[in-house]
C-alpha cells in the first residue's frame, strides 16, 4: 500500500451534474457552480447536463489534463450509482481513482426536497463544500490484486447445485459438490411429473445426476457437510466433514442383499414417511452414488450392539462398522450456495388438521403417492382406509401469503396443485376435484395453457381460502370456506385433502453464520442486488442460486444455477481479483491488543497476532469491507479507516456546519 | 397479599350477581384481595360501542382504568368482552401518547386522568398462571363430570396482541378443568363464537340464536353435563339463549351453564346457593346432583 500524500499544491475541479431536470429542476446549478469555484483549493468549477454520458466524462478528462487538476469532485447522483464510472474517468485522465470525491446532490438533496428549491440549493452547497474539504485530505490508494484458485465449492446437490457444477466443470474448473443427504437429487428427485409438460421428473434429473458423478472435473462429497470456511475470495479454505456411511463406497455394488436381510423397518424420509426403508438403505432406486448407507439412529448394532446381519450377508465385505467421520480440506476460488428449500410444516396450521387427520396430506406426500416408484406404486389411495378418493380438495397458500406464517408467495404451489389435480382426474375421470385458491398464479411459459387444459378436464377452481377442515368418524373431511366470488359460506365434504405447503429456506443457519451471509426478511439468502446482481452475495466470491435465494420453479432454478456458474467462472477465468483499498489499518504503536475490534468485525477480517510477546490486531485487507465498525470500536484510536479517516470526516462535518451557518 | 381491582362490567351485577359472589369467595380462598372499583361503568362493550365511536370507547375505558389506577391495583375481569375492551384500550393508551393525551383531555371533564400504570388480567388466566397449585390443594375431586369448555372470542383474539395460549387451539382452561379431576370433552366447533358478541345479539338476535343453537347441538352431542364458560356474556347467551330458543322455536336443550368461578366454588365445597346456581334460566339441578347430594332448594 502506498499512502504517500501528494507533494504538489492541491488543484481541485468541481463538476456539477444537472441529471436532466432531476437535479437542475430543483437545485440552482449555476449558483452552485459559482459557489464551488470560491471554495479553498478549487481551481475550476462547472455544470453539465449529464456528467455520466460520454461527453460529460470527456469534459472531466479534458479539464483535468488542460488545467492540471489533481483532485476531482463530482456533485451528482449517489456514489452507489456512478462512483465506479467516475473513478474510471479520473483514472483515464491520469490521476489515482481514489482522488475522486462524490457529493450526492440527487437522492439526498434534489429528490427529497423537490418543493423547496432554495433550501435544496443551500443544502447542495453544504454537500459540495464537504466534498471539497474532504478532497483536500484525500490520498491516492492502490487496489490489492490476489491470485484466484481455479476451483469451486458447490453446496447442495439438488438440481441447482448439479446444474451449477456441470456448467463450471464443462468450462474446465475443478468442482467439489457437497451434498448432505446420501444421494444427489434434492426435492426434484421426489417429484413424479413436472408441470406443465408432464415430463417425468426422474427421467430428466437422473441423467444429470449420473453425469455429475462421472464428470472428470467434479468431485462428489455426498453425505457430507461444510464445517468451516476461512480465507477469502480467490482462496477460500474449506473443511468438509464426510459422515460415515458404515459401508465402504469403493466396495458396495448395491446388490441390496444387506437391506433384504436387515430386520429394522423405519419410515422412509424420501417418501415423506409414507413408505418404509430398512436401517441399511438407499433412499430411492436411482440414487447417485448408488451405495448403501447405515442409519445409526435405527441400526440395532449402533443402538444395542447386536445383529450385524448386513455385514454377514454382504458378498463384497463392504459393511464397515468402524468407519469414522473424515475431514476433507479444500482450497477453492469461489463458492456457490444451492442449499434449496424445505416444505412449510403444515401442522402449524391447526385448523387444517395436518398431523391430526389421516386424510390430510401435503403436495409433496401426494407426489410420492402418485410416483410409480413410490410407496403405493403410483396409486392414489387415501391413508386412512387405502381406498381411492372420489372427492379431492387442494388447499392453496398453506404457509404462504399469510400474515400468520409467511407473507411471500411460494410460486410453485398453484401449478403443483393444478398438475396433481390433473393426475387425480387422469386416474379417475369421474372424481370431483376442487382447488381452493387465493389467486391462481400461472405465470410461467405454458402454465396458463395448462390450467385451461386441466379446467377443461373438469377440475373446479374456487376462489377462497379454506377456513377450517373438520374430520368425521369415517375419516371424511368437511371443508368450511367462503366462495369469495359469490360471497357465500359453504361446507362441503371430501375424501382427501391436499395442502399446498409453501417453501421455506432450508435450515442453513450454521452455514450462513460460517459464511457471514445475510438474509432477506423472508429468511432466504440475500442477493447483492435483486435485479442487477441476482446471484451474487454481499461477500465477494460467494454466489447463490435456486430456492436458497427464494421460492422458484425448476426452470427458474436451472437458469439461476447457470447464472451463478457464469458469474463464478468470470471470476475464475480472470485468474486475479482486485480488492478495494478502502480498508482498515492498524497503528501498531497505539494498539493494545484488547481484541474488541476482532469481536466487532462482521467479516472475520481482524485477528490478534502475537509479535515480540505482544498482542496486536492485524487486518486482512482482502476480507475487510471498509465498514468502519472496528475503527468506531477501538478504544485507543489505533484503527484508521482509509478514505474515511478521522481527519477526512471531521473536515466534512466542519464544512457542512460552516456553510449552513452562513 | 396481592390485590386486584375487580371489574364487574354490566352483566355480572345486573343479571348474574352469583358470579360476583362466587368470584369474591373463590379469590378469598386463594388469598387474593379484590378491591371494588367504585364508580366504574360499562367497560364499554367492544362490539356495540367500539363500532360506533372509537374515541368514546377509549375514553370510557380510560375512565375505568383510571379508577383501577387510583386503587393502585391491576384490573381483573370476569368477562371476555370487558377483558377485550380494557386490555386493548390499555394497550392503545400505553403505546400511543398522542391518543392518550386526547383521551385524557376529554377525561379531565370527569376530574380523572389515566397515566398508564395498570395491567389488565382475565381471571381464568390469572388463576391458571398464578394459583394452579392452590386450586389443586383446595379442591375436592370432580371425577365423573363431563365438561364442555367454551373459551369465547375476545379472550384470545387478536392473538398477536393478547398472546394468551394458542388462539387456534387453546388448552389452558381444559387443563384447569382436568386439574379439578373432571373430564373436558371434545366437541365439534369448540372454538366457535357463542353468538352474542360483536354487537350481534343487540343487532340481530335471530342470527345470534342461530349460532348459539349450533353450539348447543354440538355440546349436546358430546353428552357433557354442562357448558363451562369464562365470560359473563357467553354465559348469558348460553343460559338465556336456551330459554329464547325454547320460546321462539320450541327447542329444549336443558344444558346447565356454569361460569368458571362457580365451578371453582363448587370444587372448593362452597354452597351452591351462595354461588347463585339456583338463579339461572336453565336449571343447574341435574349438574349439581351429579356433583353432590346437596340440592338447591
Amino acid at each position: 500500500m502506498k499512502d504517500e500524500p501528494l507533494k504538489e499544491p492541491v488543484r481541485i475541479g468541481v463538476f456539477i451534474c444537472h441529471c436532466g431536470s432531476n437535479i437542475a429542476g430543483t437545485v440552482n446549478v449555476e449558483a452552485l457552480a459559482e459557489f464551488s469555484g470560491k471554495l479553498p483549493g478549487v481551481e475550476f468549477s462547472t455544470h453539465y447536463v449529464y456528467l455520466c454520458s460520454d461527453p460529460g466524462q470527456g469534459l472531466i478528462k479534458d479539464n483535468v489534463k488542460q488545467r492540471g487538476l489533481n483532485r476531482v469532485v463530482v456533485a451528482a447522483c449517489s456514489p452507489r450509482m456512478h462512483e465506479e464510472t467516475f473513478r474510471r474517468t479520473v483514472k483515464e485522465s491520469g490521476l489515482n481513482p481514489y482522488l475522486l470525491e462524490v457529493a450526492n446532490i440527487r437522492e439526498q438533496c434534489s429528490w427529497v426536497h423537490m418543493n423547496q428549491k432554495e433550501a435544496a440549493t443551500e443544502k447542495a452547497k453544504a454537500l459540495v463544500a464537504a466534498a471539497v474539504m474532504k478532497s483536500l485530505h484525500n490520498e491516492p490508494l492502490e487496489p490489492l490484486t490476489i491470485e484466484v484458485e481455479k476451483s469451486v465449492l458447490v453446496v447442495g446437490g439438488g438440481v441447482a447445485g448439479i446444474q451449477a457444477s456441470l456448467d463450471l466443470a464443462d468450462q474446465g474448473f475443478k468442482v467439489y459438490l457437497v451434498e448432505k443427504q446420501p444421494s444427489l437429487g434434492g426435492h426434484m428427485a421426489q417429484l413424479d411429473k413436472t408441470f406443465p409438460t408432464l415430463d417425468c421428473s426422474s427421467c430428466i434429473l437422473t441423467p444429470k445426476m449420473v453425469e455429475a458423478s462421472r464428470h472428470e472435473n467434479i468431485e462428489l462429497l455426498v453425505y457430507s457437510e461444510v464445517k468451516s470456511v476461512g480465507g477469502n475470495v480467490g482462496g477460500f479454505e474449506v473443511t468438509v466433514l464426510r459422515k460415515p456411511r458404515f459401508v465402504r463406497e469403493e466396495l458396495c455394488r448395491a446388490c441390496g442383499l444387506c437391506a433384504e436381510k436387515c430386520p429394522v423397518r423405519v419410515p422412509n424420509e424420501f417418501d415423506m414417511g409414507l413408505g418404509e426403508r430398512k436401517a441399511i438403505y438407499i433412499p430411492f432406486p436411482q440414487a447417485v452414488p448408488l451405495k448403501y448407507t447405515i442409519d445409526p439412529e435405527h441400526c440395532l448394532y449402533h443402538q444395542k450392539g447386536v445383529c450385524r446381519v448386513c455385514e454377514k450377508f454382504c458378498p463384497e465385505k463392504a459393511v464397515d462398522f468402524d468407519q469414522k467421520p473424515v475431514e476433507v480440506k479444500l482450497k477453492v476460488g469461489a463458492i456457490v450456495i444451492a442449499t434449496g428449500y424445505e416444505p412449510y410444516d403444515c401442522s402449524q396450521k391447526y385448523e387444517y388438521g395436518y398431523g391430526r387427520y389421516k386424510n390430510v396430506i401435503t403436495n409433496l406426500e401426494f407426489e410420492r403417492m402418485v410416483s410409480a416408484s413410490g410407496p403405493t406404486y403410483g396409486q392414489i389411495l387415501r391413508p386412512s382406509d387405502r381406498k381411492p378418493p372420489r372427492r379431492v380438495a387442494f388447499l392453496q397458500c398453506v404457509g404462504s401469503r399469510d400474515v400468520n406464517s409467511n407473507k411471500y408467495c411460494s410460486r410453485i404451489c398453484c401449478m403443483a396443485s393444478v398438475k396433481q389435480a390433473h393426475q387425480v382426474k387422469e386416474k379417475d375421470p369421474s372424481s370431483d376435484v376442487v382447488i381452493f385458491y387465493t389467486d391462481l398464479r400461472c405465470f410461467g411459459k405454458g402454465y396458463e395453457e395448462f390450467l385451461e387444459r386441466v379446467q377443461g378436464e373438469g377440475v373446479k377452481v374456487v376462489r377462497g381460502r379454506v377456513a377450517e377442515v373438520l374430520e368425521d368418524v369415517s375419516g371424511n373431511l368437511r371443508l368450511r370456506y367462503e366462495n369469495t366470488y359469490l360471497g357465500e359460506v359453504f361446507e362441503e365434504e371430501f375424501d382427501l385433502v391436499v395442502l399446498a405447503a409453501g417453501l421455506i429456506p432450508s435450515d442453513v443457519e450454521e452455514l450462513r453464520t460460517i459464511l457471514k451471509l445475510s438474509t432477506t426478511p423472508d429468511g432466504f439468502l440475500a442477493e447483492a442486488h435483486p435485479k442487477l446482481r441476482p446471484v451474487e452475495t454481499f461477500t465477494d466470491g460467494i454466489y447463490v442460486c435456486g430456492t436458497a435465494q427464494g421460492p422458484k420453479d425448476i426452470p427458474d432454478t436451472v437458469a439461476q444455477a447457470s447464472a451463478a456458474a457464469s458469474r463464478a467462472s468470470a471470476l475464475l477465468s480472470k485468474g486475479v481479483v482486485t480488492v478495494e483499498p478502502i480498508t482498515a489499518e492498524v497503528d501498531e504503536d497505539r494498539c493494545g491488543g484488547c481484541g474488541l475490534c476482532v469481536q466487532a468485525c462482521f467479516f472475520n477480517a481482524i485477528e490478534l497476532e502475537v509479535r515480540e510477546g505482544m498482542k496486536r490486531s492485524k487486518v486482512n485487507q482482502v476480507l475487510c469491507k471498509g465498514c468502519g465498525v472496528c475503527g468506531a470500536t477501538c478504544p485507543s484510536g489505533a484503527i484508521k479507516m482509509r478514505h474515511f479517516t478521522d481527519e477526512q470526516l471531521k473536515s466534512e462535518v466542519e464544512a457542512i456546519l460552516s456553510t449552513v451557518r452562513r | 397479599m396481592t390485590s386486584y381491582s375487580l371489574f364487574l362490567g354490566c352483566i355480572v351485577p345486573n343479571r348474574y350477581p352469583g358470579i360476583e359472589s362466587a368470584t369474591k369467595m373463590v379469590f378469598n380462598k386463594l388469598g387474593v384481595n379484590l378491591k371494588d372499583m367504585l364508580g366504574a361503568s360499562c367497560c364499554p362493550a367492544p362490539g356495540v360501542v367500539g363500532s360506533f365511536s372509537e374515541q368514546t370507547w377509549l375514553t370510557v375505558a380510560a375512565r375505568n382504568l383510571a379508577i383501577a389506577e387510583e386503587n393502585r391495583a391491576d384490573v381483573v375481569t370476569l368477562c371476555n368482552g370487558c377483558f377485550g375492551t380494557l386490555f386493548e384500550a390499555n394497550n392503545t393508551l400505553k403505546n400511543e401518547e398522542e391518543t392518550r393525551k386526547t383521551v385524557n383531555a376529554l377525561l379531565s371533564k370527569t376530574g380523572r386522568i389515566y397515566r398508564g400504570n395498570v395491567e389488565v388480567h382475565h381471571f381464568a388466566k390469572l388463576i391458571y398462571e398464578g394459583h394452579l397449585d392452590q386450586v389443586k390443594r383446595l379442591s375436592q375431586s370432580l371425577t365423573g363430570l363431563k365438561i364442555a369448555v367454551h373459551y369465547g372470542c375476545h379472550l384470545l383474539r387478536p392473538g398477536t396482541l393478547k398472546k394468551i395460549d394458542n388462539p387456534e387451539k387453546p388448552v389452558f382452561v381444559d387443563e384447569l378443568v382436568r386439574n379439578l379431576g373432571a373430564e373436558s370433552v371434545d366437541y365439534k366447533d369448540k372454538h366457535m363464537c357463542c353468538g352474542a358478541g360483536g354487537g350481534v345479539r343487540s343487532s340481530n338476535l335471530e342470527l345470534a340464536l342461530d349460532m348459539t343453537k349450533e353450539k348447543l347441538e354440538n355440546v349436546k352431542a358430546s353428552q357433557a353435563d354442562c357448558i363451562l364458560n369464562v365470560c359473563a356474556f357467553c354465559h348469558l347467551q348460553f343460559d338465556r339463549g336456551q330459554r329464547e330458543l325454547a320460546e321462539k322455536k320450541g327447542l329444549e336443550y336443558n344444558i346447565p351453564v356454569v361460569h368458571l368461578t362457580q365451578l371453582l366454588g363448587l370444587a372448593f365445597g362452597l354452597n351452591p346457593r351462595l354461588l347463585g346456581l339456583q338463579a339461572h334460566a336453565i336449571s343447574t339441578q341435574p349438574f349439581l346432583r351429579k356433583i353432590t347430594k346437596v340440592s338447591v332448594q
